[in-house]
């Protein structure tokens, strides 16, 4: 049998004295969505900073498709086939919607076009196309990302990470002040998603959380507390207290 | 046309066009009055455009602000000089130039490149002084005098050899000379290559998460404006027939940094324009009053308030709307009123 699309074994990180990732262990399958949750201050953003290179974890492992690739830079984590995106809008905020697509699929080029027109990129030109009717940025494709408005910010965010053709994309709190048209529609895109890469996702909406992933990682104080399908992380008494109790 | 960088570059090649018409017709009016002074004027200010536009690549498209440029601008002047004092070749002392600011500028780019921001700039600044000041003390290298004595070379070009004694040819060879430097480092700007530095300048850090190293892209943008310098440089002696240790001083890197903003940083062809503006104002206030300098720094401290993207910046998006249309116009009205 195949390895999981990921491992994370026995990762952490401390900040001075505070544990912001304790010991976590957990594995994404293929083609699944996997998803972290927990209160504010849980650790998830540390622990997607960690698994995409952002921070160098202090212990543990870190492995896509049975490669450890512990301790790589995000260049090298992206082209290893890791994408991802980012729960404050990080976008190209003066450059246009195209542009910023645009230069998001350029990874899927080979080196030997880094010097040719950006006009001879077939691959990546045709990637942005594809993203721009999916995620339906059409009518603002010239426009500049800063001037979108933030249901559009999230969704081209999403887009950003998907361009490069990722095996795993990690996405943090994708549907954040989404409106809840936009957020469902959200929903409906990332779970049409599987076919092509298996998801990490961070999301604050337990009613989406339950309709849309098919495991649960629940943290809390930096350590993982409980795991298991949507089903089981409901009922867990440990989890309801700690969480669905406060929430 | 979707893709604005595109379009504002075919913009910047319309202005380039228009300079260099108007470059070739103050040539043939040179030529018409015997004049060669001006035309001498002029050439030294198309060289210093090619300084300025290695601050262009670096400032305007990379968003690294370099105080040091001058550093590979004089070390080109006084390794071509050095050259043609002994062997009077054109060719030979371009590719000893290219090939000394290439090695220096890769030290220098592995030096300033180990920190970002404000020290970035503070390094370039020191590195630059540190070799000023050691050819001002080199014997050798003449001191504080420079070196004289630099002969008049013919420059080959084929079937063809223009005199550097003649100020039109001269002139026009070096108009040539920067125009092919703009087209190539357009060209660049235009690749997947450029468009890192145009995302590093951006957002620098979303570029890792795109799959690139900034170190990387930073260190060949660095390079690439060492060399542009340099061979730039390496003009000078042949334009001037001698070389000085002003030529690596901060008054030169702070002009090139100046004409790059007056032209309108993230333009290009706005390193053209900032040069023979600033060159023209200098040379005329000059012979008005000693103090040529408190005017050029007020007239800056202006363009910078009432003209912040530049002469060019300014006046680049009606082109663009010419060239490109209604979507050219409303990214321009964002960019405005964000
Ligand atoms: N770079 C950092 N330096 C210091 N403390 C940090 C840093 N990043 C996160 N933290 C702390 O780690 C804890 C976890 O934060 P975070 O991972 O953002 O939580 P979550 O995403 O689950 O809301 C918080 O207490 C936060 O203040
Ligand atoms: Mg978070």
């Amino acid at each position: 049998m195949s390895d999981p699309a990921m491992h994370i074994a026995g990762i952490g990180i401390s900040f001075g004295g505070l544990r912001a990732v304790d010991n976590v262990d957990f594995q994404a399958e293929r083609n699944a969505i996997t998803t972290v949750i927990g209160p504010n201050g849980a650790g998830k953003t540390t622990l997607f900073n960690l698994i995409s290179g952002a921070l160098r974890p202090d212990r543990g492992r870190v492995e896509l498709a049975g490669v450890d690739v512990t301790g790589f830079a995000p260049a090298a984590l992206q082209r290893a086939g890791l994408a991802r995106s980012f729960q404050i809008t990080n976008l190209f905020f003066d450059l246009t919607v195209w542009e910023n697509l645009r230069i998001a699929s350029q990874v899927l080029e080979p080196v030997s076009r880094a010097l040719l027109p950006v006009a001879a990129s077939r691959r990546a030109l045709a990637r942005v196309d594809a993203l721009i009717e999916r995620f339906g940025l059409e009518d603002v494709e010239t426009d500049l990302a800063g001037a979108l408005s933030h249901g559009e910010q999230r969704r081209l965010e999403i887009a950003m990470a998907l361009a490069s053709e990722p095996s795993v994309l990690l996405l943090d709190e994708p549907t954040q002040g989404m409106s809840h048209s936009d957020t469902e529609d959200t929903a409906a895109l990332i779970r049409g998603l599987t076919s092509d890469v298996s998801i990490l996702l961070i999301e604050h909406d337990i009613g989406l959380v339950m309709s849309l992933s098919d495991h649960v990682v629940v943290m809390n104080q930096g350590r993982k507390l409980a795991e298991g399908t949507p089903e089981t992380i409901r009922a867990n008494p440990e989890v309801q207290a700690a969480y669905f109790g406060s929430a | 046309m979707r893709d604005r960088l595109m379009l504002s570059m075919r913009a910047s090649h319309a202005f380039m066009t228009i300079f260099a018409v108007g470059a070739v017709l103050c040539a043939l009016w040179g030529s018409a009055t015997g004049d060669s002074f001006y035309l001498r004027l002029g050439t030294e200010a198309l060289i210093l455009a090619g300084l300025a536009m290695s601050v262009e690549l670096l400032l305007g498209y990379g968003g690294l602000l370099s105080l040091g440029q001058a550093l590979y601008f004089g070390a080109g002047a006084y390794v071509s000089a050095l050259v043609l004092r002994e062997t009077p070749s054109f060719w030979l002392a371009m590719g000893a130039a290219f090939g000394f600011t290439l090695a220096l500028g890769i030290i220098g780019g592995l030096i300033a490149n180990r920190v970002r921001g404000v020290y970035f700039a503070l390094i370039t600044f020191g590195m630059a002084q540190v070799a000023a000041k050691t050819v001002y003390n080199t014997r050798e290298l003449g001191g504080s005098d420079g070196l004289i004595g630099v002969p008049q070379i013919a420059v080959p070009l084929g079937p063809y050899s223009v005199s550097a004694a003649d100020p039109v040819a001269f002139f026009l060879f070096v108009l040539g000379f920067m125009t092919l430097l703009y087209l190539l480092l357009a060209y660049l700007l235009g690749t997947p290559f450029g468009r890192v530095l145009t995302a590093m300048k951006a957002n620098e850090k979303r570029v890792p998460f795109l799959g690139y190293s900034i170190w990387r892209a930073r260190m060949v943008a660095y390079v690439v404006a060492a060399l542009v310098a340099g061979v730039s440089g390496a003009l000078y002696p042949m334009l001037r027939g001698f070389v000085s240790p002003e030529l690596m001083f901060f008054e030169t890197s702070g002009d090139a940094l100046i004409m790059a903003v007056i032209g309108g940083l993230g333009t290009l062809v706005g390193a053209f324009y900032g040069a023979a503006l600033i060159t023209a104002l200098k040379s005329v206030i000059g012979s008005w009053t000693e103090h040529h300098l408190i005017v050029i720094g007020a007239l800056f401290v202006a363009a910078i308030l009432f003209m912040p993207k530049g002469l060019i910046g300014r006046i680049r998006p009606r082109a663009e709307a010419i060239l490109g249309g209604k979507r050219a116009i409303r990214a321009e009205a964002q960019e405005e009123h964000p």
